[in-house]
């Protein structure tokens, strides 16, 4: 009979085989999903389980290399056995006999003592009772009489106990005592043999930091993700801040820890690590990796995840000197930075050979044009030279700055054309107003090699070269910030030259180059040498009319507006052009969309690749239907890769000032204050920040005849007197052949420069007060004695005011009356402690440690002190009353 | 090819792992059956005449004495105050630090070339009771400029680097001194002859050297016997 709605079949059917099947499928999915989740897409266990085992093996090689000095170091052995000898004589020799004797002494005194103390305890008690007896008395006025005697008796009592309590302290003390000083033996010994080992037992902590122990087994670490949060480090595409994940640590685990510089990555300790990851600089635990290096700081399932080398990641990693690039989005100094030098190159050759002419990047907005003014340029220039010239530069000079637009010969005459019509007037007037001197005769023989001596001699080799290869500041590896002039006389001619050295400022006013404060026979020698300088341009058939004709002068102004000429050279009637080319401030953070490759399939799509070759051949990306206008600038491999990581620390993003290094007033000072230097290149001469002082190389033999060196000038002069000098130099070291030109500062540019040389010294209050009123008049007196014949004898080589010392004026030195103005009064105290010091190769000799006797009790510090005193107040007009003025610091 | 490989790797390696300054390193003992180096440094051409030096400064002291230059001083055809000196020995008599002197006496450096061991130390001496200065050139050495008033009669210098050393005075530019810091115990001024005389020398062939302040150095290789005298003879010329 059949039940409705039973199936007997159906009953019956076994389903095991599919429960099996679908449990097994369970089973090996869940398995499979555990293994892919943590091994198969945890590649960084694998690196850290390396890394730990790499950490432990060091460790251990470390340790048994430690260990075996140890072994063979007799004294760590000898104290080894005397340890042994005495541990195990405290356990069971004569020593343990005496420890036990006296520990049963000690138990006998304990128990004399806690009796005492416990008889003394009672009373102590009886006489609260008692005192509260009598107190109870005295408020019910009953009698206190048999009260104050218990009082008395029980005080009595206990003024017996009392010393015999302190006897028994003092037995058990001395027990105590004795027990110690038995064992101290063991305990001395073994801080001694622990010290003795530190080398070798700081390697077992190490290897403990790798290990964990479980029970009795010890297993090397469990791998765990390392992660550094960078609070609001960046910014959404909604402007707010986010928090930045850096996981670099979990791989790459010894990039702070030293010992693992020869490991493979990721195992190898970051090059510098102690300058660079120092706690004073970038703690990785502060700044992360992905700062300097960028990629991608949260990835951790591929090693090219992790390094951003994926598509659509926009900032991969960065590796070696390109990690240079991001010192900028933190650094606004980036020049004094000793670990970003191509960066620092970069930046050179960025400000000074004319990149911000066409392009617009913020931070490089105010930078002078690269090239000189054109609004008199007829009157200067050769017609000949001047379309060879624009043609390509490079031909005439290869080191110069002056990119080549390569241009055709028609194209050449056409812009000169231009050139000449709008300075034909302005040229034509100064040229009335500046005839050649009669004087001039060209290949004078005596007249030449005066030249010659005054160009070698009063500093134009500070910038100029004069033959092949001479070079004062280079600019980058091969172009040259200064034009050299071995083929001027094929550019210019005499009379334009005499009045450009005699005042170079007179035909144009923004020029760089100083006046030399020339006399007119000193300008007509030097003319007389440069125009011995190459030979006259070949003529150029017809040149006068074509440059005259108006057509060409129209064709010329197009392709001048074309190639924008104007965004190095100020050109009449074109003051107000803007830039040409795109503004470049975030063109680090361009992606592979937004650069043209052009049809060029053999250039690799990256944007290194792509910058490399642009600035390599500016119009390579050109095609039939797109032209190019940027002009080959022909520089270095080596120049295009600095200029390479500079351009790509342009980025759309800033780190927040929490990040960023010190951008205070002194920092902002010191660099606009070094563009202005570098613009007038005072590093041609000088040496400053430890840099520069190319002419140097012209006085090997005697470098006292040299420039000055100003490493430390602002702390060595006062602001005032140094911006009086700036603006009219004069000679302070009479015996030097070489002059500080005349810049006419302006009094913005003058201040610029004081700043740069005070922030350079960390000179934060440029002004105070030295109070000549105060000088001890016992100062002035010892000073005076110690400055005499008989002494140091200072004016044997120092001039005073007027008088002049002895001999010839090589031996000379700077007048000690200027001192009193010229230097910082904390200054002087230094160099008199060692000259060398301040100025190594000085010819100023150190007087001290060894100062007289007899002076101010032959102390030395109190001398250098009378001797400060004395050189502040020399040639001061009237008494010491008059009272103070104002001096840095 | 390859075997070349290996052995220049070989030496790499060495250089490597022992320091420069154990290659240089000079052992002194006792040398017994030692010969001896003796000789002239001749000076190539006709002798230039002696030149006088200008005083132009603190005449009644400096003044005392005619001086000439004594950047080149040639007497009889022979080399005055060139160093001669044995540049590869390693092993040979004993190295002892000297106490040496040199004298600023009318504003002159008497000698003119101080020879002496590294480790040396020199008494500069100004019996002229007016300023002078000491200012060294010098690279190995850290160069020193010390005054040195009237008061101070005497300044200790030790110099612990081999090296030639230039001395002058910034206040008498005239003034111009040497000091020869020899890294072994085998050299000698040549005397007013132009001859010089090394003694107690291993036997062996070694590399002899002169040096001269203004024509430079020449060199040779020189063989000595046990306990025999052997003559060399150097000429040097104007370049």
């Amino acid at each position: 009979m059949a039940v409705r709605g039973y199936d007997e079949n159906e009953e019956k059917k076994s389903y095991g085989s599919v429960f099996l099947l679908g449990t097994s499928l369970l089973v090996a999915v869940s398995l499979w999903s555990l293994w892919d989740d943590n091994i198969t897409r945890r590649p960084w266990k694998k690196y850290q389980t390396e890394f730990y085992r790499l950490d432990y093996r060091k460790a251990k090689a470390a340790y048994d290399e430690e260990n075996k000095k140890l072994e063979a170091d007799p004294a760590y052995q000898e104290l080894v056995k005397k340890l042994a000898a005495e541990e195990a004589s405290l356990k069971s020799g004569d020593l343990a006999k005496k420890v036990k004797a006296l520990n049963r002494e000690e138990i006998k005194a304990n128990v004399r003592f806690t009796e005492i103390d416990q008889g003394v305890k009672f009373i102590k008690s009886e006489l609260e009772e008692a005192w509260y007896e009598y107190d109870h008395a005295v408020q019910q006025g009953r009698n206190t009489r048999p009260y104050q005697e218990t009082i008395q008796q029980l005080d009595k009592e206990k003024a017996r106990l009392d010393p015999e309590l302190e006897a028994a302290r003092q037995k058990r003390e001395q027990i105590k005592e004795e027990i110690k000083k038995l064992q101290t033996g063991v305990k001395e010994m073994e801080t001694q043999l622990s010290k003795m080992a530190e080398e070798r037992d700081k390697w077992i902590r190490v290897m403990e930091n790798a290990t964990v122990n479980l029970g009795p087994l010890s297993i090397y670490k469990i791998p765990k993700i390392r992660q550094i949060v960078l609070d609001e480090f960046d910014r959404n595409n909604f402007d707010e801040p986010t928090g930045r994940v850096d996981r670099c640590q979990t791989c790459h685990m010894a990039a702070n820890r030293p010992g693992f510089e020869n490991e493979p990555q990721p195992f190898r300790t970051h090059s510098r690590r102690e300058v660079l990851l120092a706690d004073s600089a970038h703690p990785p635990d502060k700044f992360g990796c992905t700062v300097c290096h960028e990629g991608q700081g949260a990835a951790v399932n591929s090693v090219q995840q992790a390094h951003g080398e994926v598509p659509y990641w926009e900032s991969p990693l960065l590796r070696g000197v390109k990690a240079q690039s991001s010192c900028a989005s933190c650094h606004l100094d980036v020049q004094k930075l000793q670990d970003a030098p191509l960066l620092a190159q970069g930046q050179r050759i960025f400000e000074q050979i004319g990149c911000t002419g066409c392009h617009l990047v913020k931070g490089y907005e105010d930078l002078p044009k690269a090239g000189p003014s054109l609004r008199r340029i007829s009157a200067k220039v050769d017609p000949n030279w001047m379309v060879r010239w624009v043609q390509n530069p490079h031909n005439y000079r290869p080191q110069t700055r002056m990119p080549n637009f390569s241009l055709k010969e028609d194209e050449a005459v056409a812009i000169a054309a231009f050139f000449w019509s709008v300075s034909k007037e302005e040229g034509e007037k100064w040229q009335e107003g500046h005839p050649l001197p009669t004087g001039f005769r060209e290949g004078d023989k005596e007249l030449i090699a005066k030249g010659k001596i005054l160009v070698e001699s009063i500093g134009c080799k500070g910038c100029h070269g004069f033959a092949d290869g001479e070079v004062a500041t280079v600019l980058g590896k091969e172009k040259e910030i200064i034009p050299n002039l071995k083929n001027i006389a094929a550019k210019v001619g005499p009379r334009w030259t005499y009045h450009w050295v005699k005042n170079p400022r007179d035909f144009s006013p923004a020029t760089r180059m100083p006046s030399l404060r020339l006399a007119d026979q000193e300008a007509l020698a030097i003319t007389g040498y440069l125009m011995t300088l190459g030979g006259k341009s070949e003529g150029i058939s017809g040149i006068e009319e074509r440059l005259s004709d108006a057509k060409n002068a129209k064709r010329g102004e197009a392709l001048v507006r074309k190639y924008g000429c104007f965004g190095c050279h100020d050109i009449p009637g074109m003051e107000k052009e803007s830039r040409i080319g795109v503004e470049l401030t975030t063109f680090g953070s361009k992606t592979l969309e937004e650069l043209f490759f052009g049809n060029r399939a053999d250039i690799r799509h990256t944007w290194d690749d792509w910058t490399y070759n642009k600035l390599k051949t500016p119009r390579i990306y050109a095609t039939e239907r797109i032209e190019q206008v940027m002009p080959q600038f022909a520089l270095a491999d080596e120049d295009i890769k600095s200029l390479r990581i500079l351009l790509a620390g342009f980025r759309d993003k800033k780190a927040p000032s929490r990040y960023a290094a010190d951008h205070s007033q002194r920092v902002v000072q010191v660099v606009e204050g070094r563009r202005l230097m570098h613009q007038y290149n005072c590093i041609g001469c000088h040496e400053i920040e430890n840099r520069g002082g190319f002419i140097r190389k012209y006085y090997q033999e005697n470098p006292t005849l040299a420039p000055p060196i100003l490493n430390g000038e602002g702390e060595k002069v006062q602001s005032p007197w140094l911006f009086s000098f700036l603006k009219a130099p004069f000679s302070v070291r009479p015996w030097l052949n070489v002059r500080m030109p005349t810049f006419d500062f302006s009094d913005q540019e003058d201040n610029l420069l004081i700043g740069f040389f005070n922030g350079l010294s960390k000179v934060e209050i440029p002004y105070a007060y030295f109070d000549d009123g105060k000088v001890p008049k016992e100062n002035l007196d010892a000073a005076r004695v110690l400055v005499s014949k008989e002494y140091f004898n200072c004016f044997s080589c120092h001039k005073q005011g007027d008088r002049n010392p002895e001999g010839p004026q090589e031996g000379w030195a700077p007048d000690l009356t200027l001192a009193r103005n010229r230097l910082n009064p904390n200054w002087i105290i230094k160099w008199l402690q060692d000259p060398q010091k301040v100025q190594p190769g000085t010819k100023m000799p150190s007087f001290y440690p060894g100062g007289p006797d007899n002076i101010l009790g032959g102390k030395d510090d109190k001398q250098i002190e009378a001797l400060r005193d004395y050189l502040a107040t020399l040639g001061r007009k009237g008494s010491a009353a008059d009272g103070g003025r104002s001096a840095s610091r | 090819m390859k075997s070349k490989g290996i052995v220049s790797a070989f030496f790499t390696a060495a250089l490597l792992v022992f320091p420069l300054s154990s290659l240089l390193a000079y052992e002194g003992g006792a040398v017994s059956d030692g010969g001896t180096i003796t000789g002239v440094v001749k000076f190539k051409g006709a002798a230039p005449a002696p030149k006088k030096l200008e005083v132009t400064k603190d005449k009644e002291v400096c003044a005392k004495s005619a001086k000439n230059d004594p950047g080149l001083v040639v007497s009889g055809g022979n080399l005055v105050n060139a160093v001669v000196s044995i540049t590869d020995i390693k092993k040979g008599k004993k190295m002892e630090p000297q106490k040496a002197t040199m004298d600023q006496n009318g504003c002159e450096y008497k000698p003119h070339v101080l020879a002496m061991t590294a480790g040396s130390s020199v008494d500069i001496i100004n019996p002229d009771g007016i300023l002078h200065n000491v200012h060294s050139y010098s690279k190995a050495n850290s160069s020193f400029n010390m005054a040195q008033p009237k008061f101070k009669k005497t300044i200790n210098v030790k110099i612990d680097k081999p090296e030639v050393i230039s001395l002058k005075c910034d206040v008498h530019g005239w003034m111009s001194g040497w000091l020869f810091v020899g890294e072994n115990p085998y050299f000698g001024v040549t005397d007013n002859s132009g001859s010089f005389k090394l003694t107690d020398v291993p036997a062996g062939t070694y590399n002899v050297e002169v040096w001269h302040e203004t024509l430079g150095k020449v060199s040779q290789k020189v063989t000595v016997k046990a306990k025999e005298e052997a003559k060399v003879t150097f000429a040097m010329e104007k370049k």
